[in-house]
């Protein structure tokens, strides 16, 4: 029986952390993520978490210091976002293909510039291809068990892979809310024993060259490259599977259950969907419950695993409505929509038929996505069960919205 | 004596504490009184009297004395290779005196005349004497015997260009660290001729990766910290070039220093990207040719000197800073030998000249003279940094050193250069002598560590 406490989302993960028992954490701070790393240097400073803090000179080392203390053998945490994220992309995209187990928080923010230090989704939709496992929760208290959940996704010998734990800047590392401590001796029976570099190590007892070169024009080179990259896309799916398995055992133990990769929210006789991310949800359900109460047959589909991409998941709803509008707090520059939009697209196309799909976006530099903007959002999506589908990206918080 | 090499007395300066019984020794040995006036051998003070090193010949295998000698009183005995000294000859110059960099011919107060080291007929005197080991007898072989022993953890036949240092430093270097170690070649020439291996083949018989161009330090500091925290004491090494080093993975390795990281760095600077086509990096150093920093009819070469890096890391408090040249390889393996023992405490950083024949445009046979002639022109200053000392030694002392022409001459990338272009790399390099001189000095009131700038 664990402990209950009141907390924002950057303790929450923190405290993830520490029932984790992780051997190194390094973290260097950067709005809004900064707290996260006090907590931790704090929680290592109290004896909280028993790890090797390092403090490090940016993100950049401090992704490599884990690089190097995980092929070693040590379970890490890290934490960061923006432009932090953007520093430590190089490093960033070697992770996956070395096949690290390492767990990250991005407590995610939009882009400069215009200079913003606030929250939105553009940073972590931005390295959306770089390989890691994306998931992005809703409640602090998501925070905290799918940090925890993480490394048992991470370590599980069919992935072996980086996942990074996604909450929304502002909203959820500042935002406080009742979160459940579960207790420490359950979390290491959940956990079982760390599995981290048997395939591939640092270690003078097991000499091996770590990542040689592969390719050149000819030869096996590119043959090699080519077997590491489908090992990774099959680690991929495999974490399709072993993350609903994760989140069922987390529920079994804790009594809390998670939606693995998507959320359905009165999805039954609906006939059309919103379909949303991260913590706008909690409004998108409100508005759904709204529209409800005036007879609007609306669902929401929260999608909590972004990567892998929950394919299957998405087309067994998305094949029992008529219609979907699906918000996104981060944009993709040349399509003039956002992230989310063109993944959904994408799912549309495994289905029989074709229905319409509408792309909203909101909650840019840490503005507010309210029911209001959900229910123009309801509204909008119905009017397309009727033919009337807009012809652009509706922009929630635009110019317009501020007249 | 043929395949054996000659033999000389070797001195280590860490064992000696200056207990002068080998004065003494040769004093008696040669005049049958412990008077150190009589003594060829000499201990050696500051100004106030403070006990500072050894002086004594090492029976050079090219004597400056004997070359500049001329009576020809002075001459290398071809049999044992004594430099011997013949009173007949002898006109009383002292010439020789002023021409032997360790001091190990002097005037003799009581005769009038120099005395010079016999080797007492091959058992010296002071090496019986001492009784802490700070002289021994050795054999121009036994290092390489020493060596040689050492276990190869590279395997034969990588893909370094002809005469090549960088293979001859990552050879040495493992032999000497053995195979307890987790070895770092960032992008650049060590990883490029195979060090890490290509397609899932490696050439290293230890743990062997690539870290990226910009983290090396930083993976490096990762596993070590690890292996200390389950109690594993493993050396973390790293081989990196200039480029990755000064440049891009100055970052790294400057956090790294700062934070103390247990791990020896090793920058092989061969003043540029060597491996990607010759192009400049953070050391490459004035009026150098590279394919960025070309000759044409308005530039001519780089134009700012190289970073001081070496200098830099004494800076972040790293346990040990040394410089060093694979022409001096026994000096290098000294350097080593501290720098592992530094690693368990901090970081310990060599940097190691590393002369390219391919981008530098000169003949493959010419590597080590390369080296030797930077190090004697003063371009490439041979010194260690301990943080205990807090000073700077010099492991070689130029005092009288070549002009810096002699050097450049060799070098085809200087090919180009102008006298007036010359006449600054002279004024830069002896600049850069007096910078180092500064921190070889103790810290005293009104002490002469102002640096004595050129031009000024
Ligand atoms: S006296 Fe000096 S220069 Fe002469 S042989 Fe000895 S060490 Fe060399």
């Amino acid at each position: 029986m664990g402990k209950i406490i009141v907390c924002d989302g950057n303790e929450a993960a923190a405290w993830g952390v520490a029932l984790a028992r992780p051997d190194m954490v390094a973290v260097y701070p950067i709005t809004p993520q900064s707290s996260l790393a006090e907590y931790i240097s704090q929680f290592v400073a109290d004896g909280i978490i028993k790890a090797d803090l390092m403090d490090v000179e940016g993100e950049h080392s401090v992704l490599s210091v884990l690089q190097g203390a995980c092929l070693a053998g040590a379970r890490t945490f890290t934490a960061s976002c923006g432009q932090g994220l953007a520093f430590m992309f190089e490093p960033y995209f070697r992770t996956p293909p070395l096949r690290l187990p390492i767990v990250m928080s991005i407590v995610t923010r939009d882009g400069i510039t215009p200079q913003c230090v606030w929250g939105g989704q553009q940073d972590a939709m931005t390295v959306r291809e770089a390989g890691w496992i994306h998931m992005f929760c809703e409640t602090c208290q998501e925070v905290l068990d799918t940090v925890i959940m993480a490394y048992k996704i991470a370590e599980d010998r069919g992935i072996m892979l980086p996942v990074n734990v996604n909450h929304d800047g502002n909203y959820l590392s500042y935002g406080v809310e009742r979160v459940e401590l579960p207790d420490h001796e359950e979390v290491d029976a959940f956990l079982g024993e760390k599995n981290i570099n048997w395939h591939v190590a640092l270690d003078p007892e097991r000499p091996m060259g770590v990542d040689p070169l592969t390719g050149g024009a000819g030869g096996e080179g590119p043959a090699l490259f080519v077997r590491y990259r489908k090992g990774l896309c099959k680690a991929m799916q495999n974490a399709l599977e072993v993350i609903p398995a994760v989140h069922r055992e987390w529920g079994e133990r804790f009594g809390r259950f998670h939606a693995p990769l998507i959320e359905e929210y009165r999805i039954d006789g609906a006939e059309y969907a919103i379909v949303t991310i991260g913590s706008m949800t909690g409004a998108g359900k409100d508005a759904v419950d709204l529209a409800r109460e005036k007879g609007e047959r609306v669902g929401l589909i929260k999608i909590k695993t972004f990567r892998p991409f929950p394919l299957a998941a998405l087309c067994s709803v998305l094949s029992k409505v008529k219609a979907v509008g699906v918000v996104d707090r981060s944009v993709s520059f040349g399509w003039n929509a956002g992230p989310v939009f063109q993944e959904i697209l994408s799912a549309l196309y495994h289905l029989e038929k074709r229905i319409p799909a509408l792309s909203f976006i909101g909650g840019l530099a840490g503005a507010d996505i309210t029911v209001d903007h959900f229910m123009r959002v309801i509204e909008t999506t119905g009017k397309a069960l009727k033919g009337e589908v807009p012809s652009d990206t509706v922009w929630l918080n635009g110019p317009e919205e501020n007249r | 004596m043929t395949g054996n090499g000659y033999r000389t007395i070797a001195f280590y300066p860490d064992r000696c504490d200056g207990c002068n019984l080998c004065v003494e020794a040769c004093a008696e040995h040669h005049a049958g009184s412990k008077e150190a006036v009589h003594s060829r051998i000499r201990v050696c003070g500051d100004e106030e009297g403070r006990y500072t090193g050894i002086a004594l010949c090492r029976q050079c295998s090219m004597p400056r004395c004997a070359m500049n000698c001329p009576a020809g009183a002075l001459s290398k005995d071809p049999e044992t290779g004594v430099v011997c000294w013949d009173e007949e000859k002898c006109v009383g110059c002292l010439l020789c005196t002023l021409t032997c960099p360790y001091g190990g011919i002097v005037f003799n107060a009581a005769s009038g005349r120099v005395m010079k080291c016999d080797f007492c007929g091959g058992r010296p005197a002071c090496v019986e004497a001492c009784t802490r080991g700070a002289l021994e007898l050795k054999r121009g072989a036994d290092l390489y015997n020493a060596w040689g022993d050492l276990e190869d953890l590279v395997v034969p036949g990588i893909s370094a260009c002809l005469g090549c240092n960088s293979e001859l430093l990552l050879r040495h270097t493992l032999r000497r660290i053995g195979p307890n170690v987790v070895l770092a070649t960032p992008p650049g020439c060590i990883a490029g001729v195979g060090a890490v291996g290509v397609n899932g083949k490696t050439a290293v018989k230890t743990p062997v990766f690539h870290p990226l161009l910009t983290n090396t330090a930083s993976m490096l500091a990762g596993a070590r910290r690890y292996y200390n925290r389950i109690g594993r004491d493993v050396t973390m090494l790293a081989l990196g070039g200039d480029g990755g080093t000064a440049d891009v993975g100055f970052q790294s390795l400057s956090g790294a220093a700062e934070r103390g990281e247990q791990m020896i760095y090793i920058c092989v600077d061969n003043e540029g990207y060597m491996n990607t086509g010759v192009q400049r990096s953070g050391t490459t150093p004035f009026g150098a040719w590279t394919s960025t920093t070309p000759v044409g009819s308005v530039l001519r070469g780089k134009t700012r000197e190289a970073k001081p890096l070496p200098l830099l890391m004494v800076m972040h408090n790293c346990e040990y800073v040394a410089t060093a040249c694979t022409a001096f390889m026994e000096d290098y393996y000294e350097k080593l030998e501290k720098a592992i023992e530094a690693s368990k405490k901090g970081m310990a950083y060599i940097h190691v000249f590393s002369p390219c024949p391919t981008g530098w445009r000169f003949p493959p046979g010419k590597l080590i003279e390369a080296g030797r002639k930077a190090v004697q022109t003063n371009i490439v200053p041979l010194w260690e940094f301990e943080l205990k000392t807090g000073r700077i030694r010099f492991t070689y002392p130029v005092d009288d050193p070549l002009p810096v022409q002699e050097y450049l001459s060799l070098i085809g990338k200087f090919r180009h250069l102008d006298e007036e272009q010359i006449r600054l790399i002279q004024e830069q390099t002896e600049r850069k002598i007096q910078i180092l001189k500064a921190f070889t000095k103790e810290g005293r009131d009104g002490d002469e560590t102002r640096v004595e700038g050129v031009g000024s």
